[in-house]
């Protein structure tokens, strides 16, 4: 099935206007997914400002949308400048080895050996968004 | 439920000279996660990397024995 044209370009606009951007399930206050919550504890501890979206309500329209745009089809997705850097398991693995700070150009914390567990109270994520 | 044995095939057949280990991470077997050293790897991100290995068990995840496929790489050194 080819992905709505609407929404993927709703979708290259937001990555266009967010250089570093996480499609997740649940939002960063709320994670519904445990990869989508370690996503958020990575860039919360970079400090590094973000926008997110939601991927549940437009779960099939949205995996279309990013199979299309990055050949990737599972939640959650990391993008940097537009470009796919992973999910969960490569977010972890380059956030520890200092590649992720240095990507989206944020000090690497000191005495980083493993992701918090848990969302952090106060996330600084961008104002709600929705797609549909 | 997957046959750890032949997705481990699956990547070797797709990665020629890679060191493949594919484990069952939760004991119902289709939670598996490989470990795929691969000299193809060279000179490829990582999500790239991560994607030459889904392709190689994409007919597992699509017809539904494997559910969730963590992934960790690395670049082997080319032999000799």
């Amino acid at each position: 099935m080819a992905a709505n044209p609407e929404l993927k370009q709703k979708v290259e606009e937001l990555l266009g206007s967010n250089p570093v951007f996480l499609f997740m399930k649940g939002t960063p206050e709320m994670p519904r997914c445990g990869f989508s919550m370690r996503v958020v504890g990575v860039l919360e501890q970079l400090g590094v400002e973000y926008g997110a979206v939601d991927v549940l309500p437009l779960l099939d329209p949205l995996r279309e949308v990013t199979g299309e745009l990055a050949d990737w089809r599972t939640f959650p997705q990391l993008y940097v400048n537009s470009d796919l850097v992973g999910g969960c398991d490569i977010v972890e693995e380059m956030f520890e080895s200092g590649e992720l700070a240095e990507l989206v150009g944020a000090e690497q914390p000191e005495g980083v050996a493993a992701p918090a567990p848990q969302a952090p109270a106060d996330p600084q994520q961008s104002p709600p968004m929705q797609l549909g | 439920m997957a046959d750890l044995a032949e997705v481990k095939r699956m990547i070797e057949a797709e990665l020629p000279g890679a060191e493949v280990e594919v484990v069952d991470e939760t004991g119902s077997g289709d939670h598996l996660r490989a470990t795929v050293r691969a000299p193809q790897f060279a000179g490829r991100t990582r999500i790239d990397q991560h994607r030459l290995v889904r392709a190689a068990v994409q007919p597992r995840m699509d017809d539904g024995s494997i559910h969730a496929l963590s992934v960790k790489t690395d670049v082997a050194e080319p032999a000799g």
